[in-house]
């Protein structure tokens, strides 16, 4: 437990007053090198830490502190992790999801918000938050007409600051577009990496599906989609270098899978590919041991594994070592790397979610299409 | 630039128009009214990256030469960033080994002789690729670019000196090479900054141990405009240097030397005639020890 904490408690339950100014002078969780105490004051009948780790069971109980009306739990975690949380707050026999009342750091998801726990030695990376200096790009949308969903897509094109139509720009398709804008700072990561030259200047095609879990999934519409619709649609309206090397296919989770999918449907046409936490559930014998969603992946995958070709000449990867994926992942770098393609691999201590996909888009994009930064000098 | 109109004035430059080079920043090369405000001087603005662009454009032969050379000399740059990588990592352990003082001082020596031998052929190989294209097509069968860099040449003849921005590097020296501005500038008064100063050198370093994805060896791109021999200019120094890595500093000397590695860094000057230096102000210099020391003047 935290020293400071025992020092509260130390000579017998501390009075309200006590109590109230420890919390105004601390910071919660109450991060200490190798491990964090997370801090509840209310009444209760239990309270779980929920925090989605792989190795860690999916609920870790709260001690009671007296008659403090104060809960603790301490988990090891250990330098530089970052991890979401919640609290599961047991009253009357029913258990309640609440964001920790006393952090005010929370991440956001399609799903709501998570509170955020940043261990001894993480930092926010300066380039995920806005520059003032650096000029911004714009957001515009364009429909495809789509004649294998039988419908009009829309897509969320971003343009550098500076666009030129006389100009030819490298393109990045990103997978769950709008989630990567909203969730990972995809624009302002954009525009920093661009603003210091880390990346060159590049349009960025975000789509979004309406049925993510099947057209995602390893869906031969969906690579046929983005292959044959989407991409001559892009290269149509906008100036865009037009050789696969200079075209990347991004997404994270079931995103990973389906821009895999896409590469190796369509060879030859996407020469880099940015895959973060791919959901590549695979099985070596008998059935796979996740959801049947994963039942199309699983199949892809397995038959991926045996005639994996060479999807793109290039590859980056990353992938949080608290979720599951990390073994799926480690496993294709091996397959993919035996093929002969330049792949790099990162593992984050973190988890499946927005902001770890955030933080590696630095190394990721730059590592894809490195920026003139290099040969610049002003 | 922002000490610009200071140095102009301590330089003595002659009154008069300047002419300007700013190719180094591509689209943005006629963007000069911050240069021009600085100055306070009529400026013409020699306009090479657009120049060339519309050479290239009118003249599909040229422009498909130009392209097969820029291919070669990357390839080139690839190869020997390659062979560098093994060559430079082996100076460093050697430089940081120790033991007999004797043995690993030889060792040390030699490491970085094969260093400077890997610069020295990279160097030759880079300039053969040029030369190789400049003999390939005659400049009067080339006639937009002849006029072009006629008139440019007539533009600096008649300046009192010229001014070379920053920016791209490797645009910047292209364009000046392509425009044959060299003879030129080697009979005017020349006042340039960042990548601007390090085209006058002999040879260009280029250097960044801040990527993303960390350092990066130093590497030489090839031969400069030779218009102050003697010197490297390493710009951004603050910024881009990991100045307290002694080891690594104490390399990119000894292996750069004869020529002085010289820091410019926001606010430095440096007034040269020919090798000479009239004045280093706020300059400093890389040193064998791995330090960085005020560069003197007449050095």
């Amino acid at each position: 437990m935290n020293l400071a904490l025992r020092r509260l408690l130390r000579k017998g339950d501390p009075s309200n007053e006590e109590i109230d100014a420890f919390i105004a002078e601390s910071e919660f969780p109450l991060v200490d090198e190798n491990d964090v105490t997370f801090v509840f004051r209310g009444e209760a009948e239990a309270v779980y830490l929920r925090c989605w780790i792989s190795g860690l069971d999916a609920a870790q109980p709260f001690q009671k502190l007296g008659e403090t009306g104060l809960w603790a739990a301490t988990i090891e975690l250990p330098r530089g992790s970052r991890i979401e949380y919640k609290f599961d707050v047991v009253r009357n026999g029913h258990g309640e999801l609440i964001l920790d009342p006393l952090n005010p750091v929370i991440a956001r998801d399609p799903f709501g918000a998570n509170s955020v726990c940043q261990a001894y030695g993480y930092e926010r990376p300066e380039w995920t938050e806005i520059d003032p200096e650096a000029r911004t790009g714009t957001v515009e949308a364009t429909e495809i007409e789509s004649a294998i969903f039988k419908g009009t897509r829309e897509a969320s094109v971003y343009l550098p600051a500076r666009f030129r139509r006389n100009r030819q720009y490298p393109l990045l398709i990103v997978h769950d577009g709008l989630d990567y804008l909203n969730f990972a700072d995809l624009k302002v990561v954009l525009d920093n990496l661009i603003h210091a030259l880390e990346i060159p200047q590049m349009i960025v095609a975000m789509i979004q599906s309406p049925d993510r879990l099947k057209e995602y999934g390893a869906d031969d519409r969906h690579a046929s989609f983005v292959a044959e619709e989407l991409l001559p649609h892009l290269l149509d309206r906008y100036p865009l270098v037009d050789e696969p090397d200079a075209r990347c296919v991004m997404g994270a989770s079931f995103g990973g899978v389906a821009s895999l999918h896409t590469a190796w449907r369509h060879p030859g046409v996407f020469g880099r590919l940015l895959l973060q936490s791919g959901s590549f559930a695979f099985s070596d014998i008998g059935r796979h041991q996740r959801g049947p969603v994963f039942d199309p992946v699983a199949e892809f995958m397995n038959e991926f594994r045996e005639t994996p070709g060479c999807p793109a000449e290039r590859i980056y990867m990353s992938c949080g070592i608290y979720e599951s994926l990390i073994y799926e992942n480690r496993s294709l770098v091996l397959k993919l790397q035996a093929q002969g393609i330049d792949v790099r691999f990162e593992e984050a201590r973190d988890a499946h979610n927005w902001e770890n996909w955030r933080d590696r888009l630095r190394s990721g994009l730059s590592w894809l299409f490195p920026g003139p930064q290099w040969m610049v000098y002003e | 630039m922002l000490n610009l109109a200071e140095a102009l004035d301590a330089s003595g430059l002659p009154d008069g128009p300047l002419a300007v080079i700013s190719a180094g920043w591509q689209e943005a090369e006629a963007d000069i009214d911050d240069v021009r405000e600085v100055t306070g001087r009529t400026l013409e603005d020699l306009r090479p990256y657009q120049r060339a662009n519309d050479v290239f454009k009118a003249d599909e032969r040229l422009a498909d030469a130009y392209r097969v050379r820029q291919d070669r000399l990357k390839e080139q740059q690839q190869l020997y960033r390659q062979r560098l990588k093994q060559l430079a990592l082996a100076a460093l352990q050697t430089l940081n080994a120790d033991g007999d003082a004797e043995i690993v001082a030889a060792e040390q020596r030699h490491a970085i002789a094969q260093l400077r031998a890997l610069d020295r052929h990279h160097l030759h190989r880079t300039e053969s690729i040029h030369a190789e294209f400049d003999a390939s097509f005659n400049s009067s069968s080339h006639s937009l670019l002849a006029d072009q860099a006629r008139e440019m040449n007539e533009i600096i003849d008649r300046s009192a000196g010229v001014l070379i921005t920053g920016g791209n590097i490797v645009v910047l020296l292209n364009r000046m090479r392509l425009f044959d501005l060299e003879a030129s500038l080697a009979d005017t008064h020349v006042a340039a900054w960042s990548a601007g100063a390090m085209v006058l050198a002999e040879r260009i370093v280029l250097f960044h141990d801040r990527m993303p994805l960390g350092r990066r060896n130093p590497e030489i791109l090839g031969g400069g405009l030779g218009l102050a021999p003697g010197y490297v200019f390493l710009a951004d120094v603050e910024r881009r240097l990991r100045q307290r890595d002694r080891l690594h500093v104490g390399l990119m000397s000894r292996r750069f030397s004869p020529d002085v590695c010289v820091a410019l860094d926001s606010g430095s000057q440096l007034l040269l005639e020919g090798e000479r230096v009239d004045r280093a102000e706020a300059t400093r210099r890389l040193s064998h020890d791995g330090r960085l020391t005020k560069l003197g003047a007449a050095a």
